[in-house]
């Protein structure tokens, strides 16, 4: 067990790599109540295509189905695995990125139970041509909900334009279509090749003491026989390409105000080392220097009624990909649109990005970082979320104060390039 | 232990070392009978934006970064019979910012509540004109929002003999459209003057020193009213409504009056028993509604205790909707039969407890909790009480509770009518 130290905090994150490649990761926080524990594989919807294990050749999956398969995990044969849990007076849950899954609960009490039976029914598939079929009506469901929800369809069609022949825009459900294609033998593939030990993470962080929560995960592990870790082998690459960005496009749905969302796609590879992570925090200082509450441009055009408080902005560092957000409800899309392309088209010439203005939005960072340590569900998915890197929540720290004006004018060079960028219109359809 | 700073003024300090932060909340209450809550809104948002010291979003936004980024805002809200605006500030704490920052943000706090930027008497015009028209987009995009249209609409139909509570704790643009700048002034005056004000500070914070921080607040004595603080409207028909939108899922809400006290056992068996109908993820309407018969996509039940109130929400295929309404109505039944085990009934209890516990991990539950106790003195609001409150509730207590849970108004949005 590694023990890492983070005085400045007065945090610890205890570290354990199995012998079968599950990496442990343990945040003790003995003032709680709450335990919150994730279990996380490196697998998301981006991953449809892979070779499976023990096979040489790529095969391509319907889209959503690790989404499908999150959902499918619970029920087994006799029993639903989210009973297990509610029967102690644990929440579970569970959910699928564009990256990640991630098996989650909550207890106050038996966590050590709620531990094995997390890591049990995540490890033990069952599928059968019944429940899979009844599953698809349930999800069914859910894409219809995510269809009446405006600002879902935005930020999915703008994906669309930024990720044209890229898996990052499918939207994580998959479509009514897609899922309908899925059987047990591809859940079974898919299982057997991203949920191997090799590719998962465990966090757990609460009032509980690291070294019985390793020693409880080994012995659990201990008992079970997995086949030797390999390297997994995925189809879906890096997108960094502006040239197959559509500039724009315009949807027509029952809402009452337009909306408006402008992306700018990212063209350098960020990953989680500590270059990545110096990188984001970069970014998303340029993001709030010029687009921020204290922004005097954000005032200027929230003043001349160009945005509003739905105004909002920000950068996702994916695996393979990478891409800024920016907008909110616009009576005028077109001239919110016009106005933020002039911004991007400035470059690094930004007269928001002064040194004084960059040195207390780094303040700020600090204070607000700090302040996000309050729950353990947010040190959890922070923990979690960069499990498979180089660096961890924790590092966070030590990266901000190591950030310079000059990364933050290095990270608009890279940002702002206005053949990247795409805007995308929703208008209210005429029977609103 | 909640201080008399000075008549119908209060101030409530819970010192914990738990937390990264402070959190200071200012509540303004009114009765709502009396209380414009469209202007009251509004107020808040103008309040918000500027103030003599800060006269821009910009200025305001930039002295809050330099406390470290600290979060400030001013909501509205409902506790029963009355309206709340509530300032609230979230700060690092000061021993973490090795700085005075709770001295200074109760300093924030006092320049915006107390120093708005006026002229002449009047709001800014500028900042009123803008902060109306902001709102009132807000108040009318809120049907964008399907689950909160229909949630919102399930209240007006429940509470349509009694307009405050009816109308949302934010107004309706109708309301806001009645608001001229002479009354907003009007309004802020009285809300200063008249309004209950309860202060709330929780953090690693001493207690005397909190206390002379809030005093520097200086506000004035005033009269308030001692009044019963929970809604109980008579029992009636069943009310429906059945609104038309371009909607791919339909909606189905219901309303049940249930019979109730509030921190009494009835109110612990009601707890229980909402739980078991739709409250927790093992609940009948889960389990039955939404996984066995696949019928919903969600389905629970939430109970609004100061309300006499629980509320049902489903998202459904519009022609399922009768099937979906008959199977609601039996597990209802199945409660009030007694048709649950005795471990169902404890996993229930213990998922309540375990998210009760989960809650006093949140600085702003404890905080809550710091205002929930001014306003009901004479009820122990502690995490001991809610234990035992629920670990005593018997399986014939949940049966009778259940039993008083009447259907009053069915409220459906969908795309056509069925």
């Amino acid at each position: 067990m590694e023990k890492h130290n983070y005085p400045a905090l007065g945090e610890a994150l205890y570290t354990q790599t199995l012998p079968n490649g599950l990496r442990v990761l343990v945040v003790a926080k003995p003032d709680f109540h709450e335990t919150y524990a994730l279990f996380t594989t490196n697998y998301g919807a981006i991953d449809t295509s892979f070779v499976p294990l023990g096979e040489t050749e790529l095969v391509q999956q319907p889209a959503g189905i690790a989404h499908f398969l999150e959902h499918k995990m619970f029920e087994k044969a006799d029993h639903d695995a989210f009973d297990l849990f509610g029967e102690t007076g644990a929440n579970a849950n569970a959910y699928t990125s564009t990256t990640r899954t991630a098996y989650l609960f909550s207890a106050s009490r038996a966590v050590d139970q709620n531990l094995n039976t997390l890591l049990d029914f995540v490890q033990d598939p069952y599928f059968t041509d019944k429940t899979v079929n009844k599953e698809k009506g349930i999800i069914g469901q859910e894409i219809q909900m995510y269809q009446d929800d405006p600002g879902w369809r935005l930020y999915l069609g703008l994906l669309g334009s930024l990720y044209p022949d890229h898996p990052a825009s499918v939207d994580v459900t998959g479509t009514i279509d897609s899922i309908a294609t899925i059987t047990p033998e591809m859940l079974y593939q898919a299982h057997a090749r991203f949920y191997h030990p090799s590719n998962m993470t465990l966090t757990v962080v609460g009032p509980v003491d690291p070294e019985h929560v390793i020693a409880l995960v080994a012995a659990n592990q201990a008992a079970k026989a997995f086949p030797a870790p390999q390297p997994i082998v995925r189809g879906v690459d890096w997108d960094l390409d502006k040239t197959s960005v559509i500039a724009h496009r315009e949807l027509a749905l029952p809402v009452v105000r337009p909306k408006v969302m402008v992306g700018i796609k990212g063209q350098t590879k960020i990953v989680d080392d500590e270059a990545g992570l110096k990188q984001q925090i970069a970014t998303r200082l340029l993001l709030e220097a010029l687009f921020g509450d204290s922004s005097p441009l954000y005032q200027k055009w929230y003043d001349a009624g160009l945005v509003d408080d739905s105004f909002d902005y920000g950068f996702e560092a994916q695996r393979t990909f990478n891409f800024a957000t920016l907008g909110g409800d616009a009576d005028d899309p077109t001239a919110l649109i016009d106005a933020l392309q002039q911004v991007i088209a400035r470059g690094v010439d930004q007269p928001e990005l002064t040194v004084e203005r960059f040195e207390r939005l780094k303040h700020a960072a600090l204070g607000k970082y700090a302040m996000s340590l309050n729950s353990m569900s947010s040190i959890a998915n922070g923990i979690s979320s960069q499990s498979f890197g180089q660096v961890n929540l924790f590092d966070y720290q030590r990266l901000l104060q190591a950030v310079e004006f000059d990364d933050v004018l290095q990270a608009a060079r890279q940002l702002f390039d206005p053949d990247a960028v795409a805007s995308l219109v929703i208008y209210p359809s005429e029977e609103a | 232990m909640r201080i008399q700073l000075a008549q119908g003024v209060g101030l409530t300090v819970i010192p914990t070392t738990q937390f990264k932060t402070t959190r200071i909340a200012v509540h303004f209450l009114a009765p709502l009978q009396k209380a414009d809550v469209a202007a009251r809104t509004l107020l808040t948002s103008v309040l918000e934006t500027a103030s003599r010291k800060y006269p821009t979003q910009s200025e305001l936004s930039a002295y809050l970064e330099g406390l470290f980024g600290a979060s400030f805002g001013i909501g509205v809200g409902k506790e029963g019979r009355m309206h709340r605006v509530t300032a609230s500030m979230n700060l690092l704490s000061d021993q973490l910012a090795q700085a005075d920052l709770l001295a200074q943000g109760m300093a924030f706090l006092k320049q915006v509540l107390l120093h708005p930027l006026m002229v002449n008497g009047r709001f800014d015009e500028a900042i009123f004109t803008r902060e109306q028209h902001n709102l009132k987009q807000y108040l009318e995009s809120l049907e964008e929002d399907r689950q909160t249209q229909a949630s919102l609409g399930l209240q007006a139909l429940y509470f349509q003999d009694d307009p405050s509570q009816a109308t949302p704790s934010f107004g309706t643009p109708a309301g806001l459209a009645k608001v001229t700048a002479k009354h907003l002034v009007a309004v802020y005056q009285q809300m200063l003057a008249q309004d209950r004000i309860e202060i709330v500070v929780l953090g690693n914070v001493d207690e005397t020193a909190v206390q002379q921080l809030a005093g520097d607040f200086d506000f004035a004595p005033r009269r308030v009213d001692v009044e019963a603080l929970d809604v109980d409207v008579p029992m009636h028909e069943v009310l429906t409504d059945q609104v038309i939108a371009p909607v791919i899922q339909a909606k189905l809400n219901l309303g049940y009056h249930v019979d109730t006290d509030y921190f009494g056992e009835k109110a612990y068996a009601t707890i229980v028993a909402n739980e078991l109908f739709g409250g927790s993820a093992l609940s009948k309407l889960f389990t039955n509604v939404r996984e066995k018969a696949s019928l919903a996509y969600y389905a629970s039940s939430s109970f609004d205790q100061a309300r006499h109130l629980v509320t049902v929400q489903t998202g459904i295929d519009a022609e399922k909707r009768d099937e979906v309404l008959q199977l609601i109505t039996e597990q209802l039944q199945q409660i009030q039969q007694g048709d649950f085990t005795d471990a169902q009934l404890q996993t229930m209890k213990d998922g309540l407890i375990a998210n009760r516990e989960t809650a006093y991990d949140a600085p702003r539950f404890l905080a809550r909790i710091g205002l929930l106790e001014s306003l009901w003195p004479t009820q122990p609001h502690t995490l001991e009480t809610f234990i035992q409150g629920v670990q005593a509730v018997s399986r014939e207590q949940v049966m009778q509770a259940a039993q008083g849970f009447e259907l009053q108004a069915i409220y459906t949005l969908e795309n056509e009518v069925s």
